[in-house]
């Protein structure tokens, strides 16, 4: 199956070993992967603090960038969700409209795909250590997406999965919300972050690189000794 | 009925139309919804399950519920009373307190001649009624509708059936016919339309009582009798 | 205005500061916000069917708007065949004129109230007291308040959340010389006794209203304490004040609604009290007004109509998605300086009472949709907040830092242009070197404070991944 990895922004600039644990991942489960190398971000962080006319030329980029593909996929809900969001920005635009529509019908979250359209529920992956998964908001409430991450964990073999309390509460990321209201992030994370350790894990997963990030720079900052990792991780480990 | 006075409206319905994009509406089709998810709960079922419901919920919510029969009611409710520390006692003026419950030698027998004084409204007295009412230590009334779902009695009130009854004495006594038990406000509301349909006056107050006054304004711990009644007792007669 | 409360003086940022270290305050919302959400999705999940009741509560929000004038005439035929006044009131001023003019006819000195937003939202209480009357609120908690010298409620309904018994307490004794102790059912007591009181003396109840019924010219108040009906039933006079929206066609809508609502807001399937008014006492009748009033207000909801905002007249006020905010829930009502806190404040605030003064309030939300998901009438909130958002953008935010700004410009620049975006992203890794502490970004510049003031920074892959997924494939396509 020919599939075009979206990769995102951050994980293309700041985490790297994201986008390859998916690539191998994805060819490990049989895909053709390519990077359509036009693709730069989905323009969320710019669309989401107000700024929707400027970001239209790099959105409509990223709809060209993928025109070609069978399928697009992406280690993130959020930008994924945002891909989607397309159709509704672009709804009264004659071309990118109906583009945007054939976008949003081929695009999946990295997880969403193994389980809805290789319908592959265990990926053969191996990883030792007690587990908890925080669902970001954008991947559940937006897209929609939330039991095939779950599917996925609790085939992996040797992974101890324990769910996180008040798992569905945002963990204070929010993008561009984090540096520009970065007291209240702070004390919203701070919350999360006691969730986490009351699971006793020793690692936090989840599929958003985005909220991984500012829950682990929190627990750094304040000593937690629990490992973020995202869940391309877990699931290529062998 | 002296008609009232309308001011200001056509500038302002007019603002609205306009923002709407349209000219003001002379008529409108009634609406046909597509959901009605209110028809589904305790859809059939049979007055037991009804009022076991019934007595589920209201005991959920602070309420005191005694099930009787037409035979035991003066009885229960007399039992009732003494648990609320007594009188004065203050009830509607309705004759269904007799033909129905058989509580007239009750009230105007035994109790007076216990010294429990019981005051029956009478719109004649005027203002008289609200001062009974503010001293009375419990008040009697009768359930139209009682809802399932919630626990909860529907009163109407008129110029016999005083509204501050319900709200002014500490104690309230409920009289509930177990046929008047439906699922949910639902059928109440249906009722209530029906009425208005045959022509009848919607009655100028009608109110909802699912347990006690109650409040959560002081750190979130519940008080109960906070301006109206502190006890509430829903006695259910089975064979009405 | 009165949408703005005494706080919005301070600068949105320097409010979060004052609020985000009340320990107390921070906890008590957690706790209530907890306790209301953890009843509520009980409810919902014996009911089974909940996403149909939503759907139902929002086309009849939708068909009513879309019919608003419609409805708003038959409501008002129907309430003058009762007996009833109504008056259309267009801004704050008329409807407090409208109210003024009907005490001072009274020659009433004493007005009671019972809850009502939009009251709030004209500043009536003050109208009132200008003109020499004592406005007492007879909900415990507005009362509370209002005894401590006007605090303003910081939950819309849960009033007192930000404050402790001892506090009340301290109120208590100093405005009444209460003696007793702090414990609630005692201070509750305390406040029956002189209530009381106060419902028996007044001359003129106000209320707020639900929702009003068109088809019978009825009004709908819902309510734990009672305190409303006793507003209703004992003064002369009554005055219901709405906001223009709050209708519905029938009983039939009304009990949909009001069950959404109590189930929303409080997670009870029915309050303790819900009560339907049909026009003035009927002859003979001794309990109830003799003068019924009912003042419909517009006070810039017209001006929401037939645009993208429209979705937020659905509102039924039940506070489900203040509840469910994360930043609600850390910052407290208070911060946001308007009657209306969390997600539909945000929404409402600016639409209501302008953009000038209120456009750091679309910022204070995650987008995190929460909001969105527990509308029991399918309010899109966050999109419209984000919406505001392009608005504050495109006005010409004065208050938006420069360096915000810029790095907007030259990041929306970056992500449309190849050649800019390999530069700097090429560039990413030595630029942030001097930040950079053990692999991490701990002490960032620029808009990279506010973050690295709380939490550390991955450093930028020094390959990026795309460089290394053309060596992967030896090119890509």
């Amino acid at each position: 199956m020919k599939v075009s990895l979206f990769s995102t922004c951050l994980v293309d600039m700041i985490q790297a070993d994201i986008g390859i644990a998916t690539v191998e991942l994805l060819e490990r489960l049989g895909c053709d992967v390519d990077f359509p190398e036009g693709q730069i971000c989905c323009g969320q962080p710019t669309f989401n603090s107000g700024y929707l006319k400027q970001t239209i030329p790099a959105m409509k980029r990223m709809i060209d960038a993928f025109e070609k593909s069978e399928y697009v996929v992406s280690p993130s809900g959020s930008c994924t969700y945002m891909l989607h969001e397309y159709q509704e920005i672009f709804k009264d635009d004659p071309v990118y409209g109906p583009k945007a529509k054939v976008l949003a019908e081929k695009s999946y979250e990295l997880t969403q795909f193994i389980v809805e359209v290789l319908g592959i529920e265990d990926v053969g992956a191996n990883f030792k250590g007690k587990v908890t998964y925080h669902p970001s908001c954008h991947m559940t409430r937006l897209l929609g997406v939330e039991t095939p991450p779950l599917t996925l964990l609790k085939n992996v073999k040797n992974l101890e999965y324990v769910e996180l309390p008040y798992k569905e509460y945002c963990c204070g990321f929010g993008g561009t919300f984090s540096v520009k209201m970065g007291r209240i992030s702070e004390k919203i994370v701070d919350e999360k972050v006691e969730h986490v350790k009351e699971t006793g894990a020793e690692y936090l997963t989840g599929a958003d690189f985005g909220c991984l990030m500012n829950i682990q720079g929190r627990m750094e900052r304040i000593g937690v000794p629990v490992k973020a990792v995202h869940i391309a991780h877990i699931l290529n480990s062998r | 009925m002296q008609q009232g006075t309308i001011q200001n409206r056509d500038a302002f319905l007019d603002t609205i139309a306009r923002k709407l994009g349209r000219s003001r509406l002379a008529s409108l089709e009634a609406p046909r919804w597509k959901h009605h998810p209110q028809e589904e709960f305790m859809k059939g079922a049979s007055p037991d399950e009804l009022l076991a419901a019934f007595k589920q919920n209201a005991a959920g919510v602070n309420c005191e519920v005694t099930v009787t029969t037409k035979a035991e009611v003066p009885q229960t409710v007399y039992g009732s009373i003494k648990n609320f520390g007594g009188g004065p006692v203050i009830t509607w003026k309705d004759a269904r307190f007799e033909e129905w419950f058989g509580l007239g030698k009750l009230l105007k027998e035994q109790l007076p001649g216990e010294n429990i004084d019981v005051f029956e409204w009478d719109y004649t007295l005027g203002q008289q009624n609200i001062e009974r009412a503010n001293t009375a230590k419990c008040s009697i009334t009768i359930s139209e509708i009682t809802l399932a779902e919630s626990g909860t009695a529907v009163v109407f009130c008129d110029k016999d059936r005083g509204r501050t009854i319900n709200f002014l004495p500490e104690n309230s006594i409920i009289l509930v016919p177990k046929s008047s038990i439906v699922p949910r406000m639902t059928q109440a509301a249906r009722k209530i339309r029906e009425m208005v349909k045959n022509g009848q006056p919607v009655p100028s107050c009608i109110n909802y009582i699912t347990g006690p006054s109650k409040s959560s304004d002081i750190e979130m711990k519940l008080v109960v009798g906070v301006h109206g009644p502190v006890r509430v007792n829903f006695i259910v007669v089975e064979d009405l | 205005m009165a949408i703005k409360t005494k706080f919005a003086e301070d600068q949105f940022k320097i409010r979060v500061e004052k609020k985000i270290n009340d320990a107390f305050m921070r906890g008590a919302v957690a706790n209530a916000t907890d306790t209301i959400n953890g009843r509520k999705r009980q409810l919902i999940f014996e009911m089974g069917n909940w996403e149909d009741w939503r759907s139902h509560g929002e086309e009849i929000r939708h068909h009513v708007l879309e019919n608003l004038d419609y409805y708003l005439f038959q409501f008002s035929e129907n309430v003058a065949k009762n007996g009833g006044h109504v008056f259309f009131a267009k801004d704050a001023a008329e409807a407090n004129r409208y109210i003024k003019e009907v005490v001072q006819k009274k020659n009433a000195k004493k007005i009671i109230k019972a809850k009502s937003m939009v009251t709030e939202e004209i500043g009536m209480n003050d109208s009132l007291e200008e003109i020499g009357c004592e406005v007492v609120e007879s909900d415990l908690g507005e009362y509370i308040l209002q005894l401590d010298d006007k605090d303003p409620p910081s939950h819309i309904v849960v009033p007192t959340l930000h404050k402790n018994k001892d506090q009340m307490r301290a109120v208590f004794k100093r405005k009444l010389n209460y003696e007793g102790t702090s414990k609630p059912e005692e201070l509750a007591l305390m406040a029956r006794k002189v209530l009381r009181k106060k419902f028996l003396e007044a001359d003129v109840g106000v209320i707020g209203c639900n929702f009003a019924i068109a088809e019978t010219g009825s009004t709908t108040l819902v309510t734990n304490e009672g305190n409303a009906d006793l507003v209703a039933d004992l003064p002369e006079t009554l005055i219901v004040c709405m906001g223009m929206e709050r209708i519905v066609p029938t009983f039939e809508e009304m009990e949909v609604l009001v069950g959404l609502l109590t189930r929303s807001a409080v997670g009870q399937k029915l309050t303790s009290y819900v009560t339907n008014l049909t026009g003035p006492r009927r002859e003979g009748e001794v309990d109830g007004p003799e003068e019924f009033h009912v003042v419909i207000v517009d006070n810039g909801r017209s001006d929401i109509l037939g645009t993208e905002f429209q979705p937020v007249l659905q509102c039924i006020r039940c506070a489900a998605c203040i509840n469910i905010c994360p930043v609600y829930r850390h910052i407290g009502g208070h911060a946001y300086g308007s009657i209306y806190p969390g997600p539909i404040g945000i929404v409402l605030t600016p639409l209501l009472d302008g953009y000038e003064d209120n456009e750091e309030l679309p910022y204070a939300s995650t987008l995190c949709g929460a909001c969105t998901e527990v509308c029991p009438v399918k309010i899109p909130l966050h999109e419209l907040i984000r919406r505001h958002r392009d608005i504050v953008v495109e006005r010409g935010s004065k208050k938006a830092p420069f360096m915000e700004k810029m790095m907007m410009k030259a990041i929306s620049t970056g992500i449309s242009n190849p050649s800019l975006y390999n530069m700097a992203s090429r560039m990413a890794f030595s630029a942030v070197k001097p930040l950079t502490s053990d692999g991490k970004i701990t002490k960032g510049i620029g808009p990279l404070k506010e973050w690295t003031d709380s939490k550390n920074l991955p450093r930028p892959n020094k390959e990026r991944f795309r460089d290394w997924f053309k060596k992967h494939k030896g090119g890509a396509r």
